[in-house]
C-alpha cells in the first residue's frame, strides 16, 4: 500500500516535471543557482526578497481577475493605500520611540503599521466594491470586462489625484522600521527591514494559502471562480464573497506597500511599478492561477534581478515586458494556466 | 404540496420562454417534465432553482414563496439543481466538489453521513475521490453533479437532462440511480428529451410544447397518448 502511494507520488512529479510549468520552474532555479555561483550571494537573496512582496500584489490582482472577473488595473493605488497609512501610523510612533528606547513599541510599532494598512485597505477594498463595481454589475453584464477594466482606470485615476489633493505630492517615508545591525547571509549584508519584509510575506503567503485551501470560506472564493452557477446551486451567497475576495485582495496590496514603506516612500503614482509587476506575473502565469501568481512573482523578480546585473538598470522593466509579449503570442494561457478544462465549459 | 408553480411567466430579458405554467410536485413523488427542444423545460428548471427570475406568477415551496429568491436562498431551502451543463467546479478534486454540496450544512457529523450516502450510491466516485472533476468522463460527471445535489439531503432534486451526451449504457446507469433515490423517498423532478425512456421510469409527467404545459396525467398514460407518440416517439 505504502509503495503504491509512493510510486503514485513518483509519477505525478515526474509528470509535472516534463509540463510547461515544471519545466520552467526547474529552469528557474537552475538560472537562479548558476547567477549566484557567478555573481555571489546577493543575486539570490535579491531575488527571493522582491518576489515575495511581488507575490502579495500578485496574489490579490490574480484573486480579483479569478474569482470577480475584473482586469483591476487600481490595484497598484491599494498599495499607495498601504504605504500612505503605514506613514501616518508609523510616524507618531517612531518619533515616540526615539525618545522611549525601551518602550515596546520598539518591537509591536511595525506590526501595528502593517496590521493598521490591512484594515484600512480591506476597508478601502469594501468601499470600492459597494460604491463602484456592485453598481456596474447591477447595471450591466454585457461587455462586463471591458467596462470594468475602464472604471478600474478611472479609480485608478481618481485615486491617486485624491492623494494628490489632500496629502500632497511630496515623498512621505521612513528611513526603517527596524533598528540594529544588518543581518549576514552568505557573505551579504541584509537591513533588518528587508529580512523582515520577506519574512511577513512569507507568513501572509502561507496564511492566505492555508485560507483558500481549507477553510469553507476560502473553499466558497475558489468556488465562484471556477463556477458561479455552480456555486449558486450549492447554496453560495454571490454577493458576500464579491466583497470579501476584494477587500482580501485590497488588504494584500495594502500589507505590501506597509512593508515596503522604507523602500517606496508614498507618493501619488507609487503604485504603478507594483502594479506592472504584478501584471507581469499575473500575464505569466495565467490569469487568475493564485498560486501560480506566487512562482510567477519569483520568476518576474529573477528576471529582473538579472536584467539589472547582466544588462543595465535601465532594462529592468524592458525584458520582462519583452518576456510578457512573447509569451502572450506563443502560450496565451499562461505557464501555469490550467490546462485541465471541461467539456463543455467555455 | 412540496411544489406549486401557479401561471409562471419567465424567460430572459425581453424573450419570453415560459407561458402560463402551472404544474404540482407531491412528496416523494417521481415527476418528469418532457417536450421538444426549445419547449421552455430547462428554463422551467432554472426559474425554480431561482437562477432566472420569473416575470410573474407564483411558486410556492412546502407554502412558502420563492420566486423572488436568488438560486443560493433556494438552495438553502431544500430545492437541489443539478444543470444540464452540470457546473461542477473542474479545478477541485471528487470530494472536494461533493464538500461544497454540503456547503449549506453545518453540523459536520451530517456530512460526513451524506457523503457516505453518496458513495455508497456511486461507487465510482470512491476511486475517483481525489481525482480533479475536470478530469473526468462524461458518465463520471453527471454521478458526481447528481451526488454533489444530494450531498445537503434536499427535499427536492432536479434533474436537468440526466442523460445528456453520455452513451447509452451509462443513460441506463445514471436512471437505475434515480430509481434507487426514488425508492429511498427521495423527490425528483426530471427533464429529459429521451421521452420513451423517461415516461417509463417515471409516476407522473407534464409535457411542455412552446412554453406551455400540453398535457399532463400519469406517465403510463401518456404514453399511450396519440398525440404524445405522434409528436414525440414518431409512431
Amino acid at each position: 500500500m505504502a509503495e503504491q502511494v509512493k510510486k503514485r507520488i513518483w509519477e505525478r512529479l515526474f509528470k509535472w516535471c516534463k509540463s510547461l510549468a515544471g519545466l520552467t520552474v526547474i529552469a528557474t532555479v537552475v538560472i537562479a543557482l548558476l547567477a549566484t555561483i557567478d555573481r555571489g550571494g546577493y543575486v539570490l537573496v535579491n531575488t527571493i526578497i522582491t518576489g515575495g512582496m511581488t507575490a502579495l500584489v500578485a496574489m490579490g490582482l490574480a484573486l480579483t481577475l479569478g474569482v470577480l472577473n475584473i482586469p483591476m488595473f487600481a490595484h497598484g493605488e491599494y498599495f499607495m493605500i498601504g504605504t500612505l497609512t503605514a506613514y501616518y501610523v508609523f510616524t507618531p510612533i517612531s518619533t515616540y520611540v526615539n525618545t522611549h528606547p525601551e518602550s515596546a513599541l520598539v518591537f509591536w510599532g511595525p506590526l501595528i503599521t502593517v496590521v493598521a494598512a490591512m484594515i484600512v485597505g480591506a476597508l478601502a477594498g469594501v468601499i470600492s466594491e459597494v460604491l463602484v463595481f456592485s453598481q456596474l454589475r447591477k447595471r450591466s453584464r454585457e461587455n462586463w470586462v471591458m467596462n470594468s477594466f475602464l472604471l478600474t482606470v478611472g479609480l485608478s485615476v481618481v485615486l491617486i489625484n485624491a492623494h494628490q489633493l489632500f496629502f500632497g505630492a511630496d515623498f512621505k517615508g521612513i528611513t526603517r522600521y527596524w533598528a540594529g545591525m544588518p543581518i549576514t547571509v552568505m557573505d551579504v549584508y541584509i537591513s533588518r527591514d528587508r529580512a523582515m519584509a520577506f519574512v511577513l510575506a512569507a507568513v501572509v503567503v502561507a496564511a492566505f494559502w492555508f485560507f483558500m485551501t481549507y477553510t469553507r470560506t476560502g473553499r466558497a472564493i475558489r468556488a465562484v471562480a471556477q463556477d458561479e452557477t455552480g456555486a449558486l446551486i450549492v447554496g453560495i451567497g454571490l454577493n458576500g464573497i464579491l466583497l470579501l475576495t476584494m477587500s482580501l485582495s485590497c488588504a494584500l496590496a495594502a500589507i505590501a506597500g506597509a512593508g515596503l514603506l522604507f523602500m517606496y516612500p508614498s507618493y501619488p503614482s507609487v503604485g504603478l511599478e507594483p502594479l506592472y509587476m504584478a501584471w507581469f506575473v499575473v500575464i505569466l502565469a495565467g490569469l487568475g492561477n493564485v498560486l501560480g501568481a506566487v512562482m510567477g512573482a519569483f520568476m518576474v523578480a529573477l528576471l529582473k534581478v538579472l536584467t539589472i546585473e547582466y544588462i543595465g538598470s535601465g532594462w529592468d522593466f524592458v525584458v520582462p515586458s519583452a518576456l510578457i509579449i512573447v509569451i502572450l503570442i506563443f502560450k496565451p494561457s499562461g505557464i501555469f494556466g490550467s490546462e485541465v478544462r471541461g467539456v463543455l465549459d467555455k | 404540496m412540496l411544489l406549486e408553480v401557479k401561471n409562471l411567466n419567465a424567460g430572459y430579458g425581453f424573450l419570453q420562454i415560459l407561458r402560463d405554467v402551472s404544474l404540482t410536485v407531491d412528496t416523494g413523488e417521481y415527476v418528469c417534465l418532457v417536450g421538444p427542444n426549445g419547449a421552455g423545460k430547462s428554463t422551467t428548471l432554472k426559474t425554480i432553482a431561482g437562477l432566472v427570475s420569473p416575470m410573474s406568477g407564483e411558486i410556492l415551496f412546502n407554502g412558502e414563496p420563492i420566486g423572488s429568491l436568488p438560486g443560493n436562498k433556494v438552495a438553502r431551502k431544500g430545492i437541489s439543481f443539478v444543470s444540464e451543463e452540470m457546473n461542477l467546479f473542474v479545478n477541485m478534486t471528487v470530494q472536494e466538489n461533493l464538500a461544497m454540496g454540503a456547503y449549506t450544512l453545518k453540523d459536520k457529523k451530517l456530512q460526513k453521513d451524506r457523503l457516505d450516502f453518496v458513495y455508497d450510491l456511486f461507487p465510482r466516485l470512491v476511486e475517483r475521490r481525489n481525482q480533479l472533476a475536470g478530469t473526468m468522463s462524461g458518465g463520471e460527471r453527471k454521478m458526481l453533479a447528481i451526488g454533489r445535489g444530494l450531498m445537503p439531503n434536499p427535499k427536492l432534486l432536479l434533474v436537468d437532462e440526466p442523460s445528456f451526451g453520455l452513451a447509452p449504457l451509462l443513460t441506463e446507469n445514471v436512471f437505475q440511480s434515480l430509481d434507487t433515490l426514488v425508492s429511498q423517498g427521495v423527490t425528483i423532478m426530471v427533464v429529459e428529451q429521451n421521452v420513451t425512456k423517461t415516461l417509463a421510469v417515471t409516476d407522473r409527467g407534464y409535457v411542455l410544447e412552446n412554453g406551455r404545459i400540453g398535457l399532463s396525467g400519469k406517465s403510463s398514460d401518456l404514453a399511450c397518448d396519440a398525440h404524445v407518440r405522434k409528436v414525440f416517439l414518431g409512431v
